[in-house]
């Protein structure tokens, strides 16, 4: 009896192994299509042109700054929606999942018409130029990954009793030392792959950057958005070359989440 | 009690659950495309963005009279041609201009002598209806603070045109003017109309369509006929990649029919080089290929 249950254990183990196999097959598989039309001779070329330098430090400077105010801005509120009460609290937590649902280019959209209004307008005219310039790029982004910012932090703060702040409060520790000294330092690895999962997704954006900041090569060009226009210039070997140069990009912060990435201890 | 409420509790919401399973699976379900319930045969159409409204049009009364199923992609004319020869699918290729048909044609993925002109475009300076700007011309177009738009010109056929207006009627110094006014180059055809429809510019060079595209926002501004270097041409052929190709033929030969002419006309479209000529001196040139300048150029691999 005691066999047949150990069987039953390893046969589990041994199809959650394969899916987690099979998936990954199913990426490098991917990755290896892209081969078919690599020309190993232009990968230098393309990555050292002035272009495609150009977009690299673009798509970086613009995903840190996207992912600094999403972090910002989502740390707060996360901190609100774990561990206070507000009026409209559910309808705020629903709303942080609305860029998942909108896509980015629906959202880019959004951005873009808001721009046309008498509000927008003034923003435009008055403050900061937005459509087709350099800020509009972090503006798509961070309108992309705020929400998944704060959801991301909210659920590390809510594996965290509230009661170590209650303790440190009772000790005479101000509401910002308890979250400071406590709550922050036990959260800190959550809330590192969180900005690093949110930085990524940025780095990666397309649909809202292209649809507000436009095409433009050594002003708004980002690498996704050269990956299109490469593609869209029917380019094809070059299309490849920056995919792969945008997928080690992606691929290295990805396994810096792993490194820093907090394992759930099951006892 | 408290268990039976519980129980109760776990009822409800295993009833949540499962409704919520069943949403996805019927959601999943109706997502499946009915052509994978088993078809029959169906034209798979590449459509640059520049005719969607009337190609739309001219392939339902097609599926209307025929009975066959069309599905058109459409897209840049560029990004639709990459779409056409990574699938190594298609009955038709049917881009914005004449461009990308004739790398199409260099690249063997479409079959020449099957290639027929649908309809004749003109470049044109287009601006926010009432012309706010007060832009009577190209030249105008230099004064400082203006906010300009074209499509990419490496990719998108009538950013290509507008280089070429630019370049050939404009010394250096009035380039560079025109360059610094130039706040964006997008990515497709209808985006360089809709970004006047959305005020997000002042002005774009693009095709002359555009005003009838959307009226009610966007106001047309010749250009003289001497400042037009090309005329523009919509063309379809067949693609190497057809399953069946006399059908394809006979799609694209609809193109041609009084039913299809008349629905480009009414959208708009110029249906005869005669047409066209009304707005360009007599030796315009018709359609084929325009060397973008290095100025213009990202670096460019495969070409």
């Amino acid at each position: 009896m005691r066999k047949k249950g150990e069987e039953r254990y390893i046969n589990f183990e041994k199809t959650a192994i394969f899916a987690a196999l099979a998936l990954f097959l199913f990426y490098v598989v991917l990755i290896m299509a892209l081969l078919t039309f690599f020309e190993e001779k232009g990968f230098l070329e393309v990555l050292l042109s002035p272009d495609t330098l150009f977009s690299i430090r673009l798509s970086l400077m613009t995903a840190t700054l996207a992912m600094l105010l999403a972090v910002a801005v989502a740390l707060p509120a996360a901190y609100a929606l774990s561990r206070l009460n507000f009026p409209g609290k559910k309808l705020v937590d629903t709303f942080l999942e609305l860029p998942m649902i909108m896509s980015p280019v629906a959202l880019g959209a959004a951005l873009l018409i808001f721009f046309n209004t008498k509000v927008g307008n003034i923003i435009q005219e008055k403050g900061i130029l937005f459509v087709f310039e350099f800020p509009g790029i972090i503006l798509a982004q961070f309108a992309t990954i705020a929400g998944l910012a704060t959801r991301l932090m909210k659920t590390t703060l809510d594996e965290i009793s509230p009661r170590y702040e209650a303790v440190a409060r009772s000790l005479g520790a101000s509401a910002w030392g308890a979250f400071l000294g406590v709550t922050f330092p036990l959260a800190f690895r959550g809330l590192l792959s969180a900005m690093i999962l949110c930085w990524a997704k940025a780095v990666g954006e397309f649909g809202a950057t292209v649809t507000l900041a436009g095409t433009m090569a050594f002003k708004t060009e980002t690498m996704p958005v050269a990956i299109f226009m490469a593609l869209a210039s029917a380019d094809i070997p070059k299309t490849t070359i920056l995919i792969l140069i945008l997928t080690g990009i992606g691929l290295a912060a990805l396994y810096a989440v792993r490194l820093v990435e907090k394992r759930p201890q099951i006892v | 009690m408290t268990s039976v409420r519980h129980n109760l509790h776990n009822a409800g919401a295993r009833g949540v659950g499962q409704m919520v399973i069943m949403i996805f699976f019927f959601s999943g379900l109706s997502l499946i495309p009915s052509s994978l319930y088993g078809s029959s045969t169906s034209l798979l159409v590449f459509a640059g963005a520049a005719s969607k409204p009337p190609a739309e049009e001219v392939a339902r009364d097609f599926m209307k009279k025929r009975g066959i199923e069309v599905k058109t992609t459409f897209g840049g004319s560029g990004f639709v041609l990459s779409q056409m020869k990574i699938a190594r699918q298609g009955e038709i290729y049917f881009p914005g201009s004449s461009d990308f048909m004739e790398k199409a044609k260099k690249e063997k993925l479409v079959f020449p002598e099957t290639e027929r002109i649908v309809a004749y475009l003109v470049p044109a300076i287009n601006v926010q209806r009432g012309n706010p700007r007060n832009i009577r011309s190209l030249k105008d177009l230099l004064r400082p603070g203006l906010r300009l738009g074209i499509a990419d010109p490496e990719s998108v056929c009538v950013g290509t045109y507008a280089v070429e207006v630019v370049e050939k009627n404009l010394n250096p110094e009035e380039k560079g003017k025109l360059r610094r006014n130039l706040v964006t180059t997008v990515e497709s055809c209808e985006k360089t109309a809709n970004i006047v429809s959305l005020k997000s510019v002042d002005a774009v060079i693009g095709w002359q369509i555009f005003a009838r595209w959307d009226p009610k926002r966007i106001e047309t501004v010749l250009l003289k006929p001497e400042e037009i270097p090309r005329i523009g041409y919509i063309p379809i052929a067949v693609s190497v990649f057809t399953k069946d190709r006399p059908l394809a033929e006979n799609f694209v030969a609809f193109f041609h029919s009084p039913e299809a002419r008349s629905i480009f006309q009414r959208h708009g479209y110029l249906l005869t080089v005669e047409e066209a000529r009304k707005y360009t001196l007599p030796p315009t040139p018709v359609g084929g290929e325009y060397a973008l300048p290095e100025g213009w150029k990202r670096r460019k691999m495969g070409r």
